[in-house]
């Protein structure tokens, strides 16, 4: 078996490669000392995925909204029961989530290891899912979608991308709504599973405490294809680079308005390295402009306009890009003003070189206090890996990143006529 | 408080004037922490200004007067973390201060990550920005309004609002209702000179914890305790414990309304049983059998069998021996609902447990509890917990005892829960 081991000696980590004859690779990064243990399989596969060849066939199908989370459901069910059951059986936290470009099958156990991996490996393997547990399944799903209709959080996340995004399906939410979901049956799941769950589109990875050898003969035994496919044709409409509108509300039962705003960004640097540095640059700008050590968020702490539920973030994916801020709020309106005017005096005046250092050596840190936890080194590991970059990259870009790059970067994506604003007022 | 495990050793490192210091010695993590925190009874009396304390003192102290400055000293000790809250531990009200930083093995010497780190921590919560004396009161009147605001956001998490709006209602004699935020109707009379006496009280006169995890050196440590040795320290308070109480005879039934798209079901029960009690791990294993997880009665009915939920869970709240079940359903189907749960409470009542329910459910624990370690916070909270509580278990004694516990321990655990309150949040 052909297994790379690659050490990052400064973090202290390491990490251990195996390469199926399928294509699928499985990773395993060792955490001595950790009682859990953190396994996931994952497809390359999510909501945005909604237009796509079916192999061996020539036209594009579009599949009804939200059908890669149905589908997610629906892998639980086995011929024997839900797969549920028998990892509860052994003490183990199962469990599935699906982003706009993956699904995610995992489990967390302290014990049992072995028993609770295979389980993984076959049940993702073999579908099994008949009419009556689709339509079942339905009446679950609409009340999670119920669910996030109520949650402001949510909802205001996803007005803004309906601001930014003319056709980009990532404007739809993951679930679907109650009548896409109503379309979806036993064929069409199956016709996205043969087309999305080939090994060669998947990924295995295991953190926490357990040897890698016997992982990776795990994996060989289990995975039944030998052969790799050709790439998948994903079809995605064509998207305008400018935004759709610049500004976007709904009412909730809130108290005080929430919102999210941010700035669209051209997808043109989402692969490899390239896109880390891009990630790092701007998350870096986020923070000299409107970080807590910034006199931007203090100004705007202290006027009542801004209080601790202020964030941001940057993302950036195969097909979109865009960075993104916002919190509760009595005036939005007024601190997206403040904003644009602090974004366009740092272009005028420049940026600071003392902050930029520090904030680096800052974010550095905190980078490195997110392998404490099991969950978030996967999570984050499964989220760039198909961009082809390791989680373990993010520490030297630090080291490489330039003040002249971020400053590029400033003028480059905080363009005034790709900025939105969503709003969610008390109803 | 001495025990040695696989992963963790947890000491009382010492104990003096009212506060008591322990570590959390595990070098598995890239940071290690100090946490203090400041106990006192949950009242009407104290509870804004308990909430209002932390809010005042993270805006500045001495040195680093401002938000801002205390930003950048973090930044600059590697991006060390900052924060602070309230939280409710049955009628305890507990004020948290706490600060995380990159384990001085991963830094360079001069950096002093725990020691540094350790000294803003004290300096946050003893060196105060004042103005004539007191508390600068632009800080207290803007953190009033501030709260204000975090009192009024209670309704935007629809999920835990039904959780805590059931627990309100069915406590309403007694302190455990009251919001651990406060009542905005106490903020008009607080101000910058009051608060500041309170806040003399608070720290001079409670009892309070200090935890210090990660593999921080002996000798750092023992300078911390010196340090926490020359705090002035007046008599401490004796505290309260929760108070445990059966419930009525009739069921309180609540029903609020808002502009929602999914109704909230909570049901609150009374268990009479507290944290120190022996029935105590039957309990927990009850709980687990009712609704603690996928292999759970209410999961496996109420979600997989009829479809009416998307979760569906009950949950604990240890220190008053207090139950709640709490599920988003169809505005609807709230009687088929009430009724499936109380059929399967009945279920247990009769015994009808199966191996699979209850071995599920002691392995299930055994896998939450060992899963601790692998978090510092998590650890701290569960310790902080046993001495809340007066109980002196540990991960692996928990679980012996749970294992320990029978399906006859289990049913007649059944027969003390007893239906409180019924809280429905619906749509207009």
């Amino acid at each position: 078996m052909n297994i790379k081991t690659v050490e990052y000696k400064n973090m202290n980590e390491v990490m251990h490669i195996y390469e199926h004859s399928s294509g699928l690779k499985a990773f395993v990064v060792p955490k001595k000392g950790y009682s859990k243990k953190h396994a996931a399989f994952t497809t390359h596969y999510g909501s945005i995925n909604n237009e796509f060849v079916l192999p061996g066939e020539k036209e594009p199908i579009r599949v009804p909204d939200g059908i890669a989370h149905f589908l997610e459901h629906k892998l639980f069910e086995q011929k024997d029961g839900s797969v549920m059951d028998k990892f509860s059986a052994l003490g183990s936290r199962p469990n599935a989530y699906t982003s706009f470009s993956q699904t995610v099958y995992l489990f967390s156990c302290t014990d049992l290891f072995d028993e609770n991996f295979k389980l993984l490996l076959d049940y993702v393997q073999n579908p099994y899912i008949t009419e009556e547990s689709v339509e079942k399944e339905k009446g679950i799903i609409a009340q999670e979608i119920d669910m996030y209709r109520d949650d402001p959080g949510w909802r205001s996340f996803f007005n803004l991308l309906c601001a930014f995004y003319h056709n980009n399906p990532v404007k739809i939410d993951i679930a679907g709504t109650v009548e896409s979901i109503s379309k979806i049956n036993r064929e069409i799941l199956y016709k996205c599973y043969n087309t999305f769950y080939h090994p060669s589109n998947m990924m295995i990875l295991v953190v926490g405490d357990v040897d890698p050898d016997s992982v990776f003969r795990q994996v060989e035994e289990s995975i039944k294809v030998k052969e790799s496919i050709p790439k998948i044709d994903r079809i995605f409409p064509e998207e305008p680079i400018e935004i759709k509108q610049n500004y976007i509300e709904q009412s909730l039962a809130v108290s005080t308005p929430l919102f999210q705003m941010g700035f669209k960004d051209t997808p043109e640097y989402t692969k490899g390295m390239e896109s880390l540095q891009r990630e790092i640059g701007i998350k870096l700008l986020l923070e000299m402009i409107m970080g807590k050590s910034s006199k931007l968020y203090n100004y705007l702490y202290s006027q009542g306009l801004i209080n601790n539920t202020f964030e941001f973030d940057y993302t950036n994916e195969e097909c979109y890009a865009f960075s993104m801020f916002g919190g509760e709020s009595t005036d939005p309106k007024r601190v997206r003003d403040e904003i644009c005017k602090e974004i366009e005096r740092l272009k005028k005046d420049g940026l600071d070189k003392e902050s930029y250092e520090r904030l680096k050596k800052a974010m550095k840190g905190r980078f490195l206090r997110s392998f404490n936890s099991i969950e978030n080194i996967s999570h984050t590991f499964i989220s760039v890996y198909f961009k082809g970059v390791y989680l373990f990259d993010y520490f030297d870009i630090y080291d490489k990143i330039t003040f002249e790059y971020v400053t590029e970067l400033l003028h480059e994506h905080f363009n005034m006529s790709a900025q939105a604003l969503s709003v969610i007022n008390p109803s | 408080m001495q025990t040695e495990t696989k992963n963790e050793i947890v000491s009382k490192v010492d104990s003096f004037n009212g506060i008591n210091i322990y570590r959390i010695e595990t070098g598995i993590f890239k940071t290690g922490s100090v946490n203090i925190f400041f106990h006192d009874n949950l009242n009407e009396k104290n509870v804004t200004k308990n909430a209002l304390l932390p809010a005042v003192l993270r805006r500045g102290c001495e040195g680093l007067p401002t938000l801002q400055e205390i930003a950048l000293k973090l930044e600059q000790l590697y991006g060390s973390v900052f924060d602070c809250s309230v939280a409710k531990k049955g009628e305890r009200h507990v004020i948290h201060f706490y600060i995380e930083h990159i384990s001085d093995k991963y830094a360079s010497k001069e950096d002093e990550l725990f020691k540094n780190s350790f000294n803003l921590l004290l300096d946050i919560i003893y060196k105060p920005v004042l103005e004539n004396g007191v508390f600068k009161k632009e800080y207290v009147d803007q953190e009033k309004e501030n709260l204000k605001r975090l009192i009024q956001s209670r309704v935007n998490d629809k999920v835990n609002y039904a959780i805590d709006r059931c627990f309100e209602e069915m406590c309403k004699e007694e302190p455990f209702s009251i919001y651990e935020y406060g009542r905005i109707e106490d903020l008009e009379d607080i101000n910058e000179e009051n608060l500041y006496e309170y806040y003399k009280m608070i720290i001079e006169n409670h009892p309070m914890d200090v935890f210090i995890t990660g593999d921080t050196d002996e000798t750092l440590i023992y300078d911390a305790v010196e340090k926490l040795k020359s705090l002035k320290r007046n008599n401490i308070s004796e505290l309260d414990k929760s108070i445990v109480t059966q419930a009525g005879t009739e069921v309180k039934e609540i029903t609020e309304k808002m502009n929602v798209n999914q109704a909230k079901l909570s049901i609150g029960f009374r268990t009479g049983i507290s944290s120190d009690d022996e029935d105590y791990y039957s309990l927990l294993v009850y709980n687990g059998i009712l609704g603690g997880g996928m292999h759970s009665k209410l999961f496996q009915n109420v979600r997989e069998k009829e479809s009416l939920a998307y979760y569906i869970f009950s949950r604990l709240e240890k220190f008053k021996g207090l139950m709640i079940v709490s599920c988003g359903i169809d505005f609807n189907n709230k009687e088929k609902t009430i009724n499936i749960i109380k059929e399967q409470m009945d279920e247990i009542k009769k015994g009808n447990i199966s191996d699979y329910e209850y071995d599920s459910t002691i392995k299930s624990i055994e896998t939450g509890m060992k899963s601790l370690r692998d978090s510092q916070i998590r650890m701290v909270d569960f310790y902080l917990s046993q001495t809340i509580a007066g109980t002196n278990d540990y991960i692996d004694t928990i679980i012996e005892k749970c294992k320990k516990v029978t399906k006859e321990d289990v049913i007649k655990i059944a027969n003390k829960v007893s239906l409180d309150t019924v809280y429905f949040l619906t749509a207009n």
